[in-house]
């Protein structure tokens, strides 16, 4: 993959923009980190709600398309 | 050179890995060599092939591979509304939808090269990204170079809209490249600072675009990231945009409380509407000024295609939010303010499509404009030869309701106008009916019974000739 070019960017991502995500997810680290913590805590005394958003979590479930795409 | 430059689509020209173009009034996509590598990558790694199944990215067929060139042909959208013309919900959807797509391409070795709110728009009832060239290769170790993107566009407009209101998604009319940070920054609460998700993604991110604004050479080292601290990022702004809400935000439900008739003259509307309607046969109708769908719904089960557009924000919001309770694919809420309609935007005026070119493009076979002719007329002091020429830029069949001065609305609009009440004398159903008889043939009236106000069906002069 490494000997493909990247395509050229048309728009300006930022120096500063590149350079501070490190920082960035320094602090979100830190953050899920101690939200992930707080989650066992209050799982672990039935704190949790369910609740109910078309979205719910960021990763795609990809297990039945998977499979499919195997079998064609 | 062999783009065929008077069909191609004016919205895309800046992406040099392809563009749109007409074929006839087809819409197609072409895809330059360039980024054959990337393309075919993506298609044989299946990673287009699930986000496609999942709803995610507008579906495609392959029309055509050349040495010169690749050309798909997308699924058809009978309607794009813009990034401007979203309610809050709309907009938080498209941009976890973003993020999604951002955190799996990462997961297979891709990435989103750009994240322009443009690349979204509402299909089947749901958010689907519809740039399918925006994917690139994942370089280990490096930023997501559409990060700043994601915020200007997606990010900042929705932490504003929680402190100013979801009037704030308009100001994306002015900057077609989202709002700068430093400007999303300024307008911000101090106490936002507090918040190590909103110091870190704007504030300290505006001070860093200052401090490097500068730096023509590219003098500064390359950044590094890990794709785990990407995948931080990503999950993080996912969480805090979940969570967003309007600080505004009023309670859904009562809308139809506050109409001046009662339960028995609200269902004999409904049923007048529908009797008209149905020998319509309608493929496409459009309800403008229809709150939150009440009326428009009724014929979810027979017309294909229902677009429901109104000033109120927050009724596109309940409106869409329903859509996405009862899973209705074919109803399409957005917001407009019809006195003051979506300009055409960007490049040469070109770039986004008026709000007027898209509704003619899309054709309505039947438009609603119920409790409307009063606010445009006496709110907006537009004459009614005005508003009759404005429907018939893209209306066939006009169903429209005419409250007669003894409404009780019209009445206090009519009071409102204080001493300038007299220049108001020709509101009533003559001149109506005389002024929209310049674009429209009359088909029918008739009066709602225990109401002020008359239901009128005009038919498109123009359009059926």
């Amino acid at each position: 993959m490494d000997n493909f070019l990247i395509i050229f960017l048309y728009f300006d991502p930022g120096l500063g923009a590149m350079i501070v995500q490190g920082l960035i997810a320094a602090a979100a680290g830190i953050l899920l980190f101690s939200k992930g913590v707080m989650y066992k805590v209050k799982s672990f005394f039935g704190l949790i709600k369910k609740e109910d958003d078309t979205y719910d979590s960021i990763d795609i479930e990809e297990e039945d398309t998977e499979s499919h795409d195997k079998t064609d | 050179m062999t783009k065929p430059i008077n069909t191609s689509h004016e919205a895309s020209f800046r992406d040099p890995c392809g563009y749109m173009f007409y074929d006839g009034k087809i819409l197609r996509r072409a895809i330059n060599p360039i980024y054959f590598p990337q393309y075919n990558k993506l298609k044989e790694s299946g990673f287009l092939a699930t986000l496609i199944k999942k709803g995610l990215l507008i579906g495609h067929e392959e029309t055509s591979v050349s040495e010169e060139n690749i050309i798909i042909t997308p699924e058809h959208i009978p309607f794009i509304t813009n990034p401007y013309e979203w309610s809050f919900e709309q907009f938080r959807h498209a941009a976890l939808l973003t993020l999604q797509i951002q955190k799996y391409a990462l997961s297979k070795g891709f990435i989103l090269k750009d994240a322009s709110a443009y690349n979204v728009t509402f299909h089947k009832g749901k958010p689907i990204f519809i740039d399918t060239l925006s994917f690139d290769f994942y370089v280990e170790d490096t930023p997501w170079r559409a990060y700043k993107q994601f915020i200007t566009h997606f990010f900042g407009p929705l932490v504003l809209a929680k402190y100013h209101g979801s009037e704030i998604f308009k100001m994306l009319q002015t900057h077609i490249d989202g709002i700068p940070v430093k400007l999303i920054a300024s307008m911000l609460p101090g106490k936002t600072k507090l918040s190590s998700t909103l110091y870190t993604n704007i504030h300290l991110l505006a001070k860093m675009e200052s401090k490097h604004s500068e730096d023509y050479k590219a003098e500064t080292k390359v950044a590094k990231l890990s794709k785990k601290a990407q995948n931080n990022i990503l999950t993080s702004l996912f969480d805090y945009i979940k969570k967003l809400k309007l600080n505004e935000e009023s309670e859904w439900g009562d809308y139809y409380e506050k109409t001046n008739y009662d339960d028995q003259a609200f269902e004999a509307k409904k049923q007048l509407i529908k009797e008209w309607v149905l020998p319509l046969n309608a493929q496409k109708l459009i309800d403008i000024g229809g709150n939150d769908g009440t009326f428009a719904r009724e014929f979810l089960s027979v017309v294909k295609d229902v677009i429901v557009t109104d000033i109120d924000s927050n009724s596109v919001g309940y409106n869409y939010h329903q859509v996405q309770r009862n899973n209705e694919g074919n109803m399409l809420p957005f917001v407009s303010d019809i006195l003051q309609p979506a300009p055409g935007l960007g490049f040469n005026n070109t770039e986004r499509n008026s709000l007027i070119e898209r509704l003619a493009i899309y054709g309505p076979d039947v438009t609603l404009a119920l409790a409307l002719i009063h606010h445009i007329t006496l709110s907006g002091n537009v004459p009614f030869y005005k508003s009759a020429e404005f429907f018939a830029k893209f209306s066939k069949h006009l169903i429209i309701e005419f409250p007669k001065r003894e409404d009780s609305w019209v009445e206090s609009l009519l009071v409102r106008k204080r001493e300038f009440i007299n220049h108001f004398d020709f509101y009533n159903e003559t001149n109506f009916r005389e002024e929209y008889s310049l674009f429209f043939q009359l088909e029918k009236k008739q009066a709602i019974s225990g109401t002020q106000r008359v239901l009128y069906h005009f038919k498109n002069k123009e359009l059926f000739n």
